[in-house]
């Protein structure tokens, strides 16, 4: 976890506070601890440590991948009692400054981070040390380091949150992170890393400097093949996106009509609490929602007037055809089974996908993307009627709340919008018959 | 590496490979070429009958995991085993077994060599990796202990002799591999060598964690006895699960564009199958023709989506005010560009009506080979799907326009492909 950019409201204070702290505890280590030795030795730790940083991939809730706790951790074990923490932490210090923030004259982040990476390794190394024998590390010390570095790791983890979640509150005012959704997660891949890491250590005891570029190898590869995945995940959900936005730009009615869904649906998934997965679940089925629209003959979607009954039945297929055909790519079918339910009312009635039993309530995911597609639709100027305000559509929206929609989603909405003091919609249209009347005098002048 | 790559479908397709007879032969050949080799070898070795028979039991258990590599093939663990071999046998004392290494990997691979035809049966493909692969683990243990010779003779450091050897080991294996593949795994024209061999190349990043955990693996065995294992192992398996879930990632991507590719055709756009059937026949010509693998991959992604500018026509504004097919060329490339990474694909769609010949110049250089194998292989397809022509009859249509509109040298080699699946005859 790292402290981000943002808005100062209290830099100095924090940077202040975070420097005594850590420079107190750095002294205190340089009294006690010798400085580990060889020196080159360290530096290729600290090296690989650092180059790790730098191209450091975002935390994937799937696949957690820390290479910092494992070299810290095999750095640990071969710097051995009396030398591991002061060696990690002078490592832990260099790590934070990337060559990006030295070009963007960023200096408080990587300072911070600097100052709470150090304490933590502090506390942590300090506990893990204790379990360090204290002559040369024999395989019938193993048991002993690797259950150490149980308690080592959530000392060291729960330092490292405590103070980001601090700095951030100081800092950006911000009192609603919530870190805490993929705590176990989190712990239990660090857990492996820093046993992994251990292990490491005691083999480079074992066989000597032989094991280094291996070592390294290693954790190279581990870290390249991870992070070509999250920038293909990345480049997965980019390449969807550009799509449908660039499909959307022809109809100057819907035009962000989907980035706007994903954005409602994914704070009202915030506000209740989902996890990153289930966040990126709901993303991708407001992505896809409407994609069946892209198919369907324009002069269907932009008709004024009511559709007849064949009309609607040929719009139907077109927009099932292409349902079918992202089902086919496995990992979005349940995405589009959410999409295909978006239009299914909360008691069960209105219009569904195929794989809904008529009259069930359908699940969270859909009411959310039901709520979410008619706020922005309220809110926004259609080719009928132009945008509502959102105290109207918010009204309308609770007026349905436990029949059309999920009361607990519309609720969600509403708070989300009022925390982030986001506002959309007209400013003073509050009546559909208005709406549709301004939208006709439009279509006769414009 | 370079992303977005998705599994090149090569290596699917059975048809690039050889007759299953030459392979059966072939396999066979090696397989008794081993064990009379590791029964040689075990006579002199060092090293005792148990302890080579228990490694070579390893690498045949190793050979049967494969991990899925960036080129879209797949690579066997043995290797690793293999690796860990020479290693264990005393290199660490500086005196490696290569009798006893040579016996252990000789009838790790025959063994090897039995649990694939008992387990595939006819498949042809596991003939053709398995002589690849024996070839390339032979030329491992040759290079390792050549190496390790000549160091150990030049009075290096016993930490340098023995990541020289692992290291010497692990390119001869790798380019071994490759040149094995690209030789063994062809029949004559319809892949071009150049193709399967910079495919194979890919592979470095599987190849440099399998070689690092073995080496380990190897090395920390005597002192640390069980816990190597998990020091070796565990990180490995960490990589493992990030390979897998990489290629998880690019089988998907590649489904996915393929359904945004088929939205023309469900709005009723474009004839149904039109883009998938012009994929595949504009990638065998890429792959014909020995263009880069990274090329072939952007090519299929632009015939897939070539004719996704047509989505447009779905505006009635549009039809009324009239549109030309570099209009449509245009659309697509504007919506391709949209996406990130897919932007050469974007140049390609853009050009894809483009006539290989200006006024006054005989061959427009600068006019990409993929955007001409495209143009050719969308407008044979339509001849052949929508309007019905007899495959012979389409390209004759093509061999029509080749004065100005389709550039010869990609008809030919479309028509090689199609004599080679059979379609026209020779």
């Amino acid at each position: 976890m790292k402290v981000l950019n943002g808005q100062v409201i209290s830099k100095r204070r924090v940077a202040i506070q975070f420097a005594v702290v850590a420079g107190v505890s750095i002294s205190a280590l340089i009294l006690t601890q010798s400085f580990p030795k060889p020196f080159w030795l360290w530096a290729s730790f600290a090296g690989a440590m650092i180059l790790f940083e730098w191209r450091a991939t975002e935390a994937n809730d799937r696949l957690i991948w820390s290479p910092s706790i494992m070299i810290a951790f095999t750095a640990a074990v071969v710097f051995g009692r009396g030398a591991a923490v002061l060696g990690v932490v002078a490592m832990e210090l260099l790590s934070p400054l990337t060559p990006a923030d030295i070009k963007a004259r960023r200096f408080f982040q990587p300072f911070a981070n600097a100052c709470q990476l150090a304490l933590s390794a502090t506390v942590g190394l300090s506990l893990f040390e204790l379990f360090l024998p204290n002559g040369p590390v024999t395989p019938d010390d193993l048991w002993l380091i690797v259950l150490g570095t149980v308690p080592s790791v959530a000392a060291f983890y729960l330092v490292n949150l405590t103070l980001v979640q601090y700095a951030v509150r100081m800092v950006y005012g911000k009192t609603d992170i919530k870190p805490w959704s993929n705590l176990g997660q989190f712990f239990l891949s660090y857990l492996g890393m820093g046993v992994l890491g251990s292990l490491l250590g005691a083999a480079y005891l074992a066989i000597g400097a032989a094991s280094l570029p291996l070592i390294f190898v290693v954790f190279f590869v581990g870290h390249l093949m991870l992070s070509s995945y999250s920038a293909l995940r990345e480049a997965q959900e980019s390449t969807l996106r550009g799509f449908i936005k660039a499909l959307e730009a022809k109809d100057l009615y819907t035009r962000g009509h989907t980035e706007r869904v994903a954005h409602f649906s994914t704070v009202i998934g915030e506000e209740l609490g989902f996890n990153g997965t289930q966040l990126e679940r709901l993303r991708w089925a407001a992505l896809i929602h409407d994609v069946g629209k892209l198919a369907v003959p324009r002069e269907l979607i932009t008709k004024r007037a009511k559709l007849d009954a064949k009309e609607y039945e040929q719009m139907q297929r077109h927009v099932h055809l292409v349902e079918d055909l992202l089902a086919e790519v496995e990992f979005l079918a349940p995405m589009v089974e959410i999409a295909s339910n978006h239009h299914v009312h909360y008691d069960g009635n209105g219009y569904h996908g195929s794989n809904h039993n008529h009259g069930d309530t359908p699940e969270l995911e859909a009411c959310i993307l039901a709520v979410a597609d008619s706020f922005d639709a309220m809110t926004s100027t259609r080719s009928y009627r132009v945008a509502l305000t959102q105290e109207y559509a918010l009204s309308e929206l609770r007026r349905n709340a436990g029949s059309q929609f999920d009361p607990i989603a519309v609720e969600a909405l509403a708070s989300a919008l009022l925390r982030l003091g986001e506002t959309y919609g007209s400013t003073d249209v509050v009546s559909e018959d208005e709406a549709r009347r301004l939208a006709e005098q439009l279509a006769v002048h414009g | 590496m370079s992303f977005p790559r998705t599994k090149p479908d090569v290596l699917q397709n059975s048809w690039p490979y050889m007759a299953d007879r030459h392979m059966m032969r072939l396999g066979a050949a090696t397989f008794i070429a081993l064990v009379g080799v590791g029964s040689l070898m075990t006579l002199s070795a060092r090293t005792g009958l148990v302890q080579i028979l228990v490694l070579a039991t390893l690498i045949t258990l190793a050979q049967l995991i494969a991990v899925p590599a960036p080129s879209g093939d797949r690579v066997f663990l043995g290797v690793g085993m293999a690796a860990a071999t020479p290693l264990l046998l005393g290199s660490g004392i500086g005196m490696p077994d290569l009798y006893g290494t040579s016996a252990v990997t000789a009838f790790g691979l025959a063994g090897a060599w039995i649990v694939s035809v008992a387990r595939t049966g006819e498949r042809r493909r596991a003939r053709t990796r398995f002589v690849s692969e024996a070839i390339a683990m032979v030329l491992f243990v040759v290079a390792f202990f050549g190496i390790e010779y000549l160091l150990l003779g030049s009075g290096a450091l016993l930490d340098v002799v023995i990541l020289g050897s692992v290291a010497g080991g692990a390119m001869a294996w790798y380019l071994g591999r490759a040149t094995a593949n690209a030789l063994i795994g062809l029949e004559e024209h319809q892949l071009d060598v150049r193709y399967v061999w910079l495919l194979a190349l890919e592979d470095w990043p599987v190849a440099l964690s399998l070689f690092a955990s073995g080496a380990l693996l190897g090395l920390a065995w005597p002192q640390m006895g069980g816990w190597s294992i998990a020091a070796a192992l565990l990180p490995y398996a960490f990589t493992h699960l990030a390979f897998m879930r990489y290629d998880l990632t690019r089988t998907t991507y590649r489904q996915m564009i393929r359904a945004l590719a088929r939205i023309p055709e469900v709005a009723d756009l474009t004839p149904d199958g039109h883009a998938v059937r012009t994929a595949k026949l504009a990638t065998s010509v890429g792959r014909e023709l020995g263009l880069n693998p990274e090329e072939v991959e952007e090519l299929e992604y632009a015939a897939l989506m070539h004719d996704i500018g047509r989505v447009t026509l779905n505006e009635p504004a549009i039809i009324r005010a009239g549109y030309t097919s570099d209009d449509i060329a245009r659309w697509g490339a504007q919506i391709i560009s949209e996406a990130p990474y897919l932007e050469r694909a974007a140049d390609m769609v853009r050009q894809q009506y483009a006539p290989y010949r200006q006024p006054g110049v005989e061959k427009d250089e600068s006019l990409p080979i993929p955007s001409k194998i495209i143009k050719i292989t969308s407008e044979y397809d339509r001849g052949v799907h929508d309007r019905g022509l007899p495959p012979i009859e389409a390209l004759e249509q093509l061999h029509r326009g080749s004065a100005y509109e389709y550039d010869p040298s990609i008809i030919a080699s479309l028509r090689r492909v199609l004599v080679h699946h059979g379609v026209v005859a020779a």
